[in-house]
């Protein structure tokens, strides 16, 4: 009898042991990362662009469920309001500062300032030349290398096209305009028969896309190729291309967040290939790259840390799929 | 009263200097543009050169008469953008065609209305209201309209976008038959209408118009509504052409600026009182010419801002040289 209320305990022990291993070990093995009243600022070029939309919705989301606080200042396109915005902002001291560059020289001396303060500075889209804590978006200069060596397969030797190219930047001296046009010209440079007949800025406007297409093709009527650093400008170049009845002899292409307009305009015949980083996807990006700093994550050596956003090309063809594209 | 009707006409022919220099301008750059340039002197760009300058000059037709009647419209811009963004608006809501047209009209008429009252019986100066009311229109429509959002994607069937793309007679696309009818339409008004005469006496002498029982009140009103309704045309122009309605346009301000080039250039002083729709015609020829040619030259958008500034600088320069005002043409108040 006493052997059975000994192996009795014995059970009961084990079990008991057991159960609290595995309560414990339940327990201990998910941390809780505490960031509430964490503070973030964003200063983006402006709010309401598709664009800033889509990330701001996700990082709001992260905001809600984690409850730290995210406040948008808006500058509405305007560079000084930008840089007193952002002056503002460090005041105001947050954890996360997100920064989107119109430039890639005017705030890095806000940003050094930032960092240095304390304040943890996270990229998105359009690079600065100051390095700081993180950077996610997209890599353009992968993105004009892959347009431009496309252009060249399309318009290059043996192709029996002009070789013609007409470029239409947003502002000559934005981030993504100074990369896209580093990159395709590096391409170029190795191929003399494509000629870049035009590399005027439409300052994000279509209508003046528009213009500058419908002059160009006045000129250059051969014309193989448009390449627009923003599809919502290009936009305005693919219907001048269309009322020139040339849609299908000139292949325009642009890149750009990949919102449901973009499809649209890809089905409509106004933009042919879009290179899309998918906007609402850097939103989830950015909002991760968030939360990991808030919760002190850095890279290793203090250098910055690079989450580059993943490329789709949308086209017509076997591939097309209207979910390519998000919709706000 | 031959002599008198005789120094009437004589005193709206003078000052018009600046207009023949501009011409002269304009001529030698067509000239140096044709040799230098393979392709310009066809009729195909020149179908281009007036596809892109038809919403400049629908716009200078409306602030030609607005400063003849020395008063300024800085509101424009902002206008032709909430009149385009409120017919996109009616016809997503599924409005019959005609009632959208209706009601954009009545919108834009209203807000012309707004101004032409601001002016006339507030009294606040024109350049003043017109500033104001811009900043209000811009924000006001951008919130109700666009909820916020700069730029608004209008659908290819769109009744705009499906009139303007058309053309109306073989070699005549819509915007450029209405950039025809709204100079002819500006034209009969100042010519050969009551409210032209009004609108030339309360440039020359805004006292005396209003001593002599002219009824300058009204005359303000339906000054300010004219230029609100030209906008409105510019504006369906534009948003068919580009397939958007663009708030970015008013806030980046060269549209209204190179508008009020196009009048001060063409030769029609900002003091007001003096020129005609040959003035805006020359004016916008050359404004049209110097972007054409500026574009063919791929210069960028900085350098072709500073040459726009640098003409305006020596156009007027020139006129003060060969036109020194004196007690007679010197009005109080001068812009």
């Amino acid at each position: 009898m006493l052997s059975r209320v000994k192996s009795n305990l014995i059970n009961i022990a084990t079990g008991i042991t057991f159960c609290a291993a595995l309560a414990l070990g339940a327990g201990g093995a998910q941390a809780d990362p505490n960031l509430k009243g964490k503070k973030v600022i964003f200063v983006p070029i402006a709010a309401g662009l598709t664009l800033t939309e889509a990330w701001s919705r996700r990082v709001k989301q992260h905001a809600d469920y984690y409850g730290y606080s995210f406040d948008i200042r808006d500058p509405a396109f305007k560079m000084d309001a930008m840089s007193e915005l952002l002056a503002k902002a460090i005041s105001d001291k947050p954890d996360v500062l997100i920064v989107h560059n119109p430039t890639v020289q005017l705030l890095t001396r806000q940003i050094k300032e930032a960092e240095s303060k304390g304040i943890r500075v996270v990229q998105i889209n359009l690079q600065s030349n100051q390095p700081s804590t993180a950077y996610t978006g997209a890599n353009w200069t992968r993105i004009g290398t892959e347009i431009a060596e496309d252009i060249v397969k399309e318009c290059g030797a043996g192709s029996g096209k002009s070789g013609e190219v007409s470029i239409i930047p947003g502002q000559l001296t934005a981030a993504d305009s100074v990369m896209l046009n580093q990159a395709a010209f590096k391409v170029f440079a190795a191929h003399p028969e494509i000629k870049v007949v035009s590399n005027q800025a439409s300052d994000w406007e279509p209508e003046k896309a528009r213009q500058i297409t419908t002059t160009v093709l006045q000129q250059h009527p051969n014309l193989c190729a448009i390449f627009g650093h923003w599809d919502v400008h290009t936009m305005g170049a693919g219907k001048a291309v269309k009322d020139a009845g040339l849609e299908g002899k000139v292949i325009v292409y642009a890149t750009g967040g990949g919102d449901d307009k973009t499809c649209q305009a890809v089905e409509d015949g106004i933009l042919n290939r879009v290179w899309s980083y998918d906007a609402d996807g850097q939103g989830r990006d950015l909002a991760d790259l968030v939360d990991i700093v808030l919760q002190g994550g850095s890279a290793m050596d203090h250098s910055m840390l690079n989450i580059d956003s993943p490329l789709t090309v949308i086209k017509l063809g076997p591939d097309y799929d209207k979910h390519l594209c998000f919709k706000l | 009263m031959a002599s008198v009707t005789a120094s009437v006409r004589k005193g709206q022919r003078r000052g018009s200097l600046l207009e023949y220099i501009v011409m002269g301008v304009t001529v030698a750059i067509v000239l140096l543009l044709s040799v230098s340039v393979q392709g310009f002197a066809t009729l195909g760009n020149l179908r281009v050169i007036a596809s892109n300058s038809a919403a400049l000059l629908i716009l200078s037709c409306g602030m030609g008469m607005v400063i003849i009647s020395r008063g300024l419209d800085l509101s424009l811009v902002a206008v032709m953008v909430a009149g385009a963004a409120t017919f996109a608006a009616f016809s997503n809501a599924g409005y019959s065609e005609p009632a959208v047209v209706g009601l954009s009209l009545l919108t834009v008429a209203a807000l012309g209305l707004a101004n032409g009252w601001l002016i006339a019986y507030v009294e606040i100066p024109a350049m003043l209201a017109t500033l104001a009311s811009a900043m209000v229109i811009a924000g006001v429509f951008r919130f109700a309209v666009l909820r916020g959002e700069f730029l608004l994607l209008l659908p290819p069937d769109n009744p705009a976008v499906v009139f303007f793309s058309k053309d109306i007679a073989p070699g005549l696309s819509a915007p450029v038959a209405a950039m025809i009818i709204t100079f002819v339409v500006t034209w009969i008004l100042l010519r050969f209408t009551t409210l032209g005469r009004i609108t030339y006496a309360m440039g020359d002498n805004f006292q005396a118009a209003r001593l002599i029982g002219l009824r300058v009140r009204p005359a303000t009103l339906m000054i300010y509504m004219y230029a609100a309704l030209t906008a409105l045309v510019a504006g369906l122009v534009i948003a068919a052409s580009s397939g958007t309605v663009d708030f970015r346009t008013v806030a980046n301000g060269s549209l209204l600026y190179e508008v009020i080039l196009v009048v001060v250039l063409g030769g029609i002083p900002l003091r007001g009182g003096r020129g005609g729709m040959r003035n805006i015609l020359v004016g916008c020829a050359l404004i049209a010419v110097l972007r054409n040619g500026m574009t063919l030259f791929d210069l960028s958008t900085q350098t072709q801002d500073m040459l726009k500034g640098v003409v305006l600088i020596i156009a007027v320069a020139t006129d003060n040289y060969f036109n020194p005002r004196d007690t007679e043409t010197d009005t109080v108040g001068d812009l």
